[in-house]
């Protein structure tokens, strides 16, 4: 078990990376738009228009 | 009216049916030249899809307005250093406040169109604050072409000083996912190792073993209490400052002594840790808060309501001629033009001209008001008859619309401070429970040593507060997420306890009870040639050119005329020829010279004649809403008080009250009358709900015990509103009570179903009959059947007034 005394601080370690990620990217702003992606994702932009008349 | 046909694009009905659009091979009727521009843009830019994609437009968002001419200024190089921060190689980035956003299709759909304007270089919409950045090459385009296509698309742009460009809301949103994130991270961890520790409580564990998951779980909960929960101790130390202590304190203090008490158990190993439970109620209460942001940041933004209602730009006239200026760089004595129809940007004299003013949205007041020289103007109020000169007085923020702005602010303030009795009564709760285990570990420990850490441990775990601290979020959360189906967005969470409480309804009339459209009561006719009928359909067929606010009278009128040499004559009326004859509309004096105004009790009136002799009167007043009456009887049968407070002159306010019944009502107040007259029946123990829609509406929207504005109501009024209805219709005020009664049914089964199992569990777990995974067991079990059943409200309120497809 005493694995578990290396193992346990280094998940700390990587959870604490995560965390200064998830930091940086609210701080550039990527998550300040939280409905806009979900809606993106289904929208084409180079529809072409239909051939009216 | 109402079966007409929807507008494609705007959702208003289609009154005359010449226009049309072709979208994905299917002609769509649309309202006016305006939105068939817009549709027509949109589809030939290869953007149809946004019509599939949007949610059902509010009516009349959307429509354009016609001012393209006024961005042509925004083009000049000054306008750039006034609104953007010019970058090195040409490059400006401006911010944009978009107004008549309603959904994220809209925000797509700007962004794609202004990604294809030559010489655009970035343009990023955010949909939560309606603000649009953008980077362009001043080379190739100015920042008035960006903001006249906006308007081309039936936006409202108005470019924002760079100094308001950062959004205090984002940087509050950006703060508060931050929090939840450690305090989620922190809990999902701090609860992994509590499995680990109840584990080796069952199959044994080492003593280093179980001191080094402590101490690991002692890292991971200490950024969550001094970060993620640092806004409760914030609020509990400025409510013991202020002597008002709210529901932080007791929160702040379970937090405090369960964290406190976990780390002596691990420094000094005692007898239990509690980190999981503490992380958790931390994790719980600040999606809680999280989510009601998210719901009061959907509302408009306070920074630019004030000013919205304003001209961007206004002609002032200097001593070499006149300029056009952005409205910012007015100052008291300077003489600006005003032409018909225009917006009055500040409070200030009439210097030249004679007109009348539409002050509604001000005051209350229905009817246009006439000015003459020397009369003093609003800033807010609209120019209607003629050209005029107004000497600027005061300007922003010290004009009337400014004071009202903040004496709106100031109630809001001071409202009734609600008592979230159900927070307070969880929070103690847990309170409770930590004595209760610090006894039972003690007097175990005497009695039986051995099994004090277990019992100790199923005592806490059977009784975490989850349940409890659940209990009102998810019925509040799952009550904003049903009131937003049914098109009522709620902005402030506490908006949906008072209304449960509610024992008055208090009404606007003018845009409230009312449409604040014109409407014809009553036709009077003069000549023996004609009918009442026959004078309508020229009338309207006349009026139909025209922009006069009475003229909206006629547009509901099917005509079969087609009236010619249509001519508008500023302050007097408009002329036509229908049929070969010559008609006149307007003011007695002009339709026919020499005859007198009928005695018509006050209401707005619209003489026809031939330009000789008087042919008939139409007397017009405002049309109450269509389900007005209906929603006022409704509102009764539930037990409540009905009444009437209006700006508006007492013989228009009598007229509505009579017509719908309402025994109560105060005509002629002002808004701190209003405000005054809310706070007496507050004072007699009223909770009071007000529904209003005027910038006169603010203060006593924002002092209400609730308040709900219409989504068309000037903006700050939406701003002081808890609650904003979409629609026309006055229907939701009815739901809307309805959905908060029953939340606050579902909040008492669930606090009761919480502190009952935790009172028929905990002397259980106290005599040591409850095992450890029992308790978790239960206290899982628990928080589900809380969780299942505040989501019964998602079908709570009648289902068809749902969105209309």
């Amino acid at each position: 078990m005493s694995i578990l005394y290396f193992l346990i601080p280094l998940a700390l370690l990587i959870l604490g990376l995560a965390v200064w990620a998830f930091f940086w990217a609210v701080g550039s702003g990527q998550f300040d738009d939280l409905d806009t992606p979900a809606m993106r994702i289904v929208l084409d932009d180079d529809t072409r228009p239909a051939d009216d008349p | 009216m109402s079966d007409a046909a929807a507008c494609f694009h705007c959702a208003l009905p289609v009154l005359d049916k010449r226009y049309t659009v072709s979208i994905d091979g299917l002609a769509r009727a649309v309202c006016c030249p305006g939105c068939k521009a817009v549709a027509e843009l949109i589809r030939d830019s290869g953007m149809s899809q946004y019509y599939a994609l949007r949610e059902a437009p509010e009516p009349g968002v959307g429509r354009p307005e016609d001012d393209a001419g006024e961005w042509e200024i925004f083009n000049r190089p000054d306008m750039l250093e006034a609104f953007g921060a010019t970058t090195s190689g040409g490059k400006a980035e401006a911010t944009i406040y978009v107004g008549g956003m309603y959904c994220t299709a809209c925000s797509w759909l700007i962004e794609t169109t202004l990604r294809a304007v030559p010489g655009v270089a970035d343009a990023d919409v955010n949909p939560v604050t309606h603000r649009l950045r953008t980077v362009i090459d001043t080379r190739q385009v100015g920042l008035g072409d960006v903001l006249a296509t906006l308007a081309r698309l039936g936006y409202h742009p108005q470019p924002l000083a760079p100094e308001s460009s950062a959004a205090p809301e984002v940087i509050e949103q950006r703060t508060a996912l931050k929090r939840l994130l450690v305090a989620s991270l922190g809990m999902m961890q701090a609860m992994m190792f509590a499995v680990a520790l109840y584990a080796g409580e069952f199959k044994g564990i080492s003593a280093d073993m179980e001191r080094f998951l402590r101490l690991v779980s002692f890292f991971v909960t200490t950024p969550v209490v001094f970060y993620s929960a640092r806004p409760f101790f914030a609020g509990a130390i400025r409510g013991i400052r202020s002597r008002h202590p709210g529901m932080d304190l007791p929160v702040a203090i379970a937090i405090g002594a369960a964290y406190a008490a976990s780390v002596w158990s691990t420094f000094y190993d005692g007898p239990a840790v509690w980190y999981d439970s503490v992380t958790m109620f931390v994790f719980f209460l600040t999606v809680g808060r999280f989510l009601e942001m998210r719901a009061r940041h959907r509302s408009i933004d306070k920074s630019v309501a004030l000013t919205s209602i304003l001209p961007n730009t206004v002609i002032r006239v200097e001593e070499d001629g006149e300029a056009t200026v952005p409205a910012t760089q007015l100052v008291a004595g300077d003489t600006v033009r005003i032409r018909a129809g225009e917006p009055i940007p500040a409070d200030g004299r009439l210097l030249e001209g004679s007109t009348s003013v539409d002050e509604a949205l001000l005051t209350g007041e229905s009817r246009p008001l006439a000015k003459a020289p020397g009369d003093s103007l609003l800033a807010g109020s609209v120019n209607l008859d003629a050209q005029i000169l107004l000497e600027v007085g005061n300007t922003g923020v010290d004009t009337t619309l400014g004071t009202i702005s903040r004496l709106s602010e100031r109630a809001r303030y001071t409202r009734p401070g609600f008592v979230r009795v159900a927070d307070r009564v969880a929070s103690y709760i847990v309170v409770a429970i930590l004595v209760v285990a610090v006894l039972v570990a003690t007097g175990w420990s005497m009695v039986a040593p051995e099994r004090a850490f277990e019992i100790t441990l199923s005592v806490l775990v059977v009784t975490c507060p989850c349940a409890l601290a659940l209990a009102t979020p998810a019925a509040f959360a799952a009550a904003g997420t049903r009131l937003a189906q049914l098109r009522l967005l709620v902005t402030n969470g506490d908006a949906v306890e008072a209304m449960s409480r509610a024992t008055h309804v208090v009404f606007d009339k003018t845009g409230t009870l009312t449409r604040g459209l014109p409407r014809i009561a009553e036709t009077r006719v003069f000549a023996d040639d004609t009918d009442a009928d026959t004078l309508t359909r020229i009338a309207a067929a006349i009026e139909s050119a025209s922009t006069h606010p009475l003229a909206r009278a006629f547009g509901a009128i099917d005509t079969s005329f087609e009236a010619t040499e249509v001519e508008t004559v500023v302050g007097h009326g408009i002329s036509g020829t229908v049929d070969g004859r010559h008609y006149r509309l307007g003011r007695s004096a002009y339709v026919a010279p020499g005859s007198s105004e009928a005695g018509t009790d006050d209401r707005p009136t619209v003489y026809i004649g031939d330009g000789e002799t008087l042919l008939g009167v139409f007397v017009l007043d405002d049309e109450p809403r269509a389900d007005a009456a209906d929603t006022l009887t409704a509102l009764r049968s539930m037990g409540l008080e009905v009444s009437l407070i209006s700006g508006d002159r007492h013989a228009a306010v009598a007229r509505t009250a009579e017509e719908l019944g309402i025994d109560d009502f105060a005509a002629g107040c002002t808004p701190q009358d209003k405000l005054d007259h809310l706070k007496r029946l507050q004072a007699g123990g009223a909770v009071v709900v007000m529904v209003g829609d005027g910038i006169n509406d603010a203060p006593i929207l924002a002092g209400a015990d609730a308040s709900i504005a219409p989504a068309h109501s000037a903006l700050l009024a939406q701003t002081s509103a808890d609650v904003i209805m979409v629609g026309d219709l006055l229907r939701p005020v009815v739901t809307a009570v309805e959905i908060a009664r029953h939340t606050l049914r579902i909040v008492r089964q669930n606090l009761a179903w919480a502190i009952g199992y935790n009172i028929v569990a905990l002397p259980l777990a106290v005599a040591g009959l409850v095992p450890p995974w029992l308790a978790a067991i239960g206290m899982s079990a628990s928080s589900l059947i809380v969780v299942l059943n505040a989501l019964r409200l998602s079908r709570a309120g009648s289902t068809d007034r749902t969105v209309p497809a």
